[in-house]
């Protein structure tokens, strides 16, 4: 009946809205079945996505992902126990129920045995250009003892691990270098056919589990979280006692996935609820609130599949912050539901939207301006919250001016005044005692009081304010770390050649200075590639010590290993293999093709994706790392980069955090340019100062709080700007027709405002430390915004009559 | 030596029969007394590479809670220490050479068994060999224990191991991959062999080189 009294027009606009919806819904729904999860989400839950390339070198750019993707596709575990047999035992029926669940591509808990004969093979061959470093040193400095070189190696009563048969290698020196390689650089140690590592009360068995895709596929993390838990039910029924320690990347995206998601229902939840109480509460009826879910409902669907459409997926951030989007989305709509109460039994859809419309225009103009400021961070993260927030709003926006008119045409049956009676005498009071002089007053005391917050302020910049581990994932990764001493990846050298040979020797200079590191105790150790493939220089000479050293006096050389208890024929052989290796080297590609290589593959970067034509390294520092003394062995070095993945975004953060405020300063130039082209310069000026107030004293409150100024923390100032503004705007507009519609406007300001400050309550609950900081500033700024608003009256034209 | 090798057997026969196992825990309690054994040794070693077999002679001083000495003496003279932390090596003119048994992958469970094997660490044998008793020691016969690696790890450096002996051991095999040139066995001969409460000050001071002593 109420449709029946809608224009033409109006229905039409109502059509256009139905056809958008469908489009809307269309795309939804094929966007997520496109994911191959019908009714999921495409969800990105790498962090890494949420950061920039920080790197100006994109060859370090790629060696961050190469180092990533070594660790992040690969789950630890560690399974402890007092008794070794029975941690033997454990490990391997874990290893077995990981297995038998099917979820990862391997499953290794027995080392395959290494054939010493492999490992051997490419260094016997080569082995007259390779020398140990004590052994090159003591070479260089002098004759060396080769009689008792020989009683050594023949007569030692055991074997010092890798061994080549003395027909090759008469001397040790083969040995020496074997013995030498970094091959240990975990503190884990083979013991039947098992990766042990020893405290003083338990024996540790590693088990590492390799997964078959992405640890960021959702389905595969929820795979991989309920076949681990599984497996560890079994563990802890059938060897009680026995303790599991699990660390991957796969569980960190797991957890990050599953506090999103619970984040995002409650508050998503807790909004959508208080919001329906509120406008239950004052429009007591359910119409505004089936309406204003409906335009809502639209505004969120809009986002998703715009971002899903621009971006391909969701990042859970984008997401959590979505759900709280909800609270600002419903206030266009909250608006035409103030106005038809306002207006009471004189209600006309088409007139009451003409009179709101430019209020929301320039309410909606002044958010997307607040949300543009995000887009110039250079966080993709960031830039996918704007772009979110940009088609939410404007869809919700559209939906007020499409949709509304047409099933909101009955007058509201409401008694306006009983309705507005609370705003009313809130404003009747404002305007009795606050003057523009008393505002002045109250503006100058709340800055004054704020002043010392702001001294207080200091700032925080740690990368780790994107998200907050599980602390129980931590202690695990910190167990894990200190048994095994697998390093964390973050920080590693990039060394750049023209040639590999110029990268092998680049490691080398850079090796020394790392040695020396080493021996102050600053890093346990190292990886690089250049401790398995001396550069050709070091082969070279090498080679020069074995000549001037071993093969000079051939004559004493066959002399005294005839009087050994070696066959006859080994001097023969010894010089023979020798002479033939004149001129050879031994290659990074011939290593690279030995099985020993294989945990070593990603220190070498391979020469067609540098670009430039070049080659690349990686040495990757083991242990508790000081940044600053590693920065200083690179300093002087050609081609020699410290790529600090961590340490680069948060310079970053620090620079954009300082940058905020003068981003801030531009907005806010920017949204008064905009207020005076419809108020003028001084009107204008009133109408922002509610806001300018609110940024300051937010600005204070959070340095009462002790609450570090971050990133976020300025970004959500731009929202303050941007949502804080709206209600001068309205309470303004509003303002300009009557009394009673000023009350209405009150009511729907104070509406949107509770909306809001609800959704970005919650946000302050979130998990992830950015977004919680982010919904505590918006807590704050919006809150004082929204009371500080009433300002605008006291500064209007016709507050002064 | 003695008490070594009937513990050792102790913890070998156990699986084999039942009926013995009391017998040999006795015998083996009586024998935890001692601390320290004492021998003279003779090593042959045999390689595919060697025209004649190596043969070295000496000392070994086992301690159960230092490790092992394992002093030559002929042909020429050289000392090694194998500890809890380190193997060290001393030249006749005192010179040091020592490595860390976590360095070198495999070194240090070379170097446990090695110590395993001497101290009758019953539980680290019995985690690394499969083993096989012959003969009767409670009789006062000959015995023999044969060791093979469990494992592909071990087994990469070592193919087997055997003990004999009658009322002390007298005879170590150990046959070792040679490098990938055959098998090399070496025989070592103790003889001489007693006990004692505790290693002498000089022996103390080798032991102290290699690293911290085993928690008793």
């Amino acid at each position: 009946m109420k449709i029946a009294r809608a224009t033409p027009a109006m229905r039409w606009r109502a059509r256009l809205w139905l056809l958008l919806a469908a489009v809307v819904a269309l795309t939804c729904g094929w966007q997520f079945a496109a994911a191959g999860r019908s009714g999921h989400i495409p969800l990105q839950t790498n962090l890494l996505a949420l950061l920039p390339p920080t790197e100006r070198n994109p060859l370090a750019e790629e060696a961050i992902t190469q180092l990533a993707d070594a660790a992040g596709n690969r789950a630890i575990f560690l399974v402890g126990a007092a008794q070794a047999e029975t941690a033997a035992g454990a490990a391997r029926a874990f290893a077995t129920a990981l297995r038998a669940a099917g979820v990862f591509r391997q499953v290794v808990a027995d080392i395959p045995p290494l054939d010493p004969q492999q490992i051997a093979g490419v260094y016997v061959q080569h082995r007259y250009s390779l020398l140990a470093a004590a052994d090159r040193a003591a070479l260089a400095s002098g004759p060396v003892d080769l009689a008792g070189r020989l009683q050594r190696k023949l007569y030692a009563p055991f074997r010092f691990g890798l061994t080549v048969s003395p027909v090759d290698d008469p001397f040790g020196l083969t040995d020496a270098w074997l013995a030498d390689l970094p091959l240990r650089n975990l503190k884990l140690e083979p013991e039947n056919g098992l990766l042990v590592a020893r405290t003083v009360d338990k024996t540790w068995v590693f088990v590492s589990a390799e997964l078959p895709g992405s640890a960021y596929d959702g389905a595969l993390q929820q795979a991989v979280g309920d076949a681990v838990a599984q497996a560890e039910q079994a563990l802890a029924t059938a060897y009680p006692g026995v303790e599991l320690l699990c660390t991957g990347t796969v569980f960190y995206a797991n957890a990050a996935r599953q506090a999103a998601e619970r984040e995002v229902n409650l508050i998503g939840a807790g909004s959508l609820a208080g919001m329906l109480l509120l406008l239950y509460f004052v429009f007591r009826s359910l119409r505004p609130l089936a309406l204003g879910l409906l335009s809502v409902g639209f505004g969120i669907a809009a986002a998703v599949a715009v971002t899903v459409g621009v971006y391909g997926e969701l990042h859970l951030i984008t997401l959590v912050f979505g759900a709280s989007l909800i609270g600002e989305a419903i206030d266009y709509a909250v608006q035409y539901f103030a106005a038809h109460l306002g207006a009471g039994k004189n209600w006309d859809a088409m007139a009451g939207l003409r009179r709101i419309a430019p209020a929301l225009t320039v309410a909606l103009v002044t958010s997307l301006l607040g949300y543009g400021a995000l887009l110039l961070a250079p966080f993709p993260a960031l830039a996918q919250i704007a772009l979110f927030a940009f088609a939410g709003l404007f869809s919700a926006w559209l939906s007020v001016f499409l949709l509304l008119p047409s099933l909101l045409v009955a007058p509201s049956r409401r008694d306006p005044e009983v309705a507005v009676a609370v705003p009313q005498r809130f404003l009747r009071a404002w305007q009795v005692h606050m003057n523009r002089h008393r505002c002045l007053l109250l503006a100058g005391l709340l800055l004054v009081a704020a002043a010392p917050g702001w001294l207080q302020l200091s700032g925080n910049d740690d990368v780790r304010l994107l998200i907050a581990w599980p602390p129980s994932l931590v202690a695990q990764e910190e167990q894990i770390r200190a048994l095994t001493g697998i390093g964390n990846g973050s920080q590693f050298f990039l060394i750049e050649g023209d040639t590999e040979n110029a990268v092998l020797e680049r490691e080398e200079h850079l090796s020394e200075r790392l040695d020396e590191i080493v021996r102050r105790g600053g890093i346990t150790g190292y990886q690089s590639v250049s401790s398995f493939v001396p550069s050709r220089v070091r082969q070279t000479e090498n080679r020069r010590l074995w000549q001037a050293r071993v093969f000079a006096d051939a004559a004493g050389l066959r002399r005294l290993l005839a009087k050994s208890a070696l066959r006859d024929d080994v001097a023969d052989v010894q010089i023979a293999a020798f002479s033939a290796s004149a001129g050879q080297f031994l290659h990074v590609d011939d290593w690279l093709q030995t099985p020993l290589a294989a945990p070593f593959r990603h220190l070498w970067l391979s020469s067609k994706t540098g670009g430039s034509g070049g080659f690349a390294g990686v040495v990757v520092p083991q242990g508790a790392i000081d940044v600053a003394q590693l920065a200083a062995a690179a300093a002087d070095l050609p081609g020699v980069t410290l790529v600090d993945k961590a340490g680069s975004v948060s310079r970053l953060f620090r620079d954009y955090r300082r940058w905020g405020a003068l981003w801030l300063t531009g907005a806010f130039t920017l949204v008064y340019g905009v207020l005076c082209v419809r108020y003028g310069p001084r009107q204008a000026a009133a109408t922002l100062a509610p806001t300018v107030l609110a940024v300051a004293l937010a600005l204070g409150i959070l340095g009462y709080l002790g609450t570090p100024l971050t990133l976020f923390n300025l970004m959500a100032l731009m929202l303050v700007l941007g949502v804080g503004v709206n209600y001068a705007i309205f309470l303004r507009e509003g303002a300009a027709s009557d009394a009673k519609a000023a009350a209405a406007t009150l009511a729907g300001v104070l509406l949107s405002a509770g909306t809001t400050l609800l959704s970005f309550g919650l946000l302050a609950f979130s998990s992830m430390p950015a977004l919680a900081g982010f919904g505590l500033t918006l807590l704050i700024g919006v809150g004082i915004a929204v009371l500080m608003a009433p300002m605008v009256l006291s500064f209007s034209p016709r507050a002064t009559t | 030596m003695h008490r070594l090798i009937l513990a050792l057997l102790l913890f070998c026969a156990a699986p084999v029969l039942a009926d013995e196992q009391d017998t040999l825990k006795r015998i083996a309690a009586q024998l935890e007394q001692h601390a320290v054994v004492r021998a003279e040794f003779t090593q042959t070693k045999q390689m595919a590479a060697l025209k004649r077999p190596l043969v070295s002679s000496g000392r070994l001083v086992f301690s159960r809670r230092h490790g092992v000495l394992w002093q030559i003496e002929q042909p020429y003279r050289m000392t090694y220490v194998l500890g809890a932390e380190r193997i060290v090596e001393i030249a006749a003119d005192g010179t040091h050479r020592q490595r860390g048994l976590r360095e070198v992958p495999g070194l240090a469970q070379v170097g446990r068994v090695f110590r395993a094997l001497l101290g009758a660490d019953t539980a680290t044998l019995q985690e690394n060999f499969a083993v096989t008793v012959t003969g009767d020691p409670a009789d006062d016969g000959r015995w023999q224990i044969d060791l093979v690696p469990r494992s592909a790890q071990l087994a990469q450096f070592l193919r087997g191991l055997q003990l004999s002996g009658h009322a002390y051991a007298e005879n170590i095999v150990i046959e070792e991959t040679g490098g990938g040139r055959g098998t090399d066995r070496t025989q070592i001969r103790l003889v001489d062999s007693h006990a004692a409460a505790a290693p002498s000050p000089d022996e103390l001071r080798l032991f102290e080189l290699s690293g911290e002593p085993a928690r008793p």
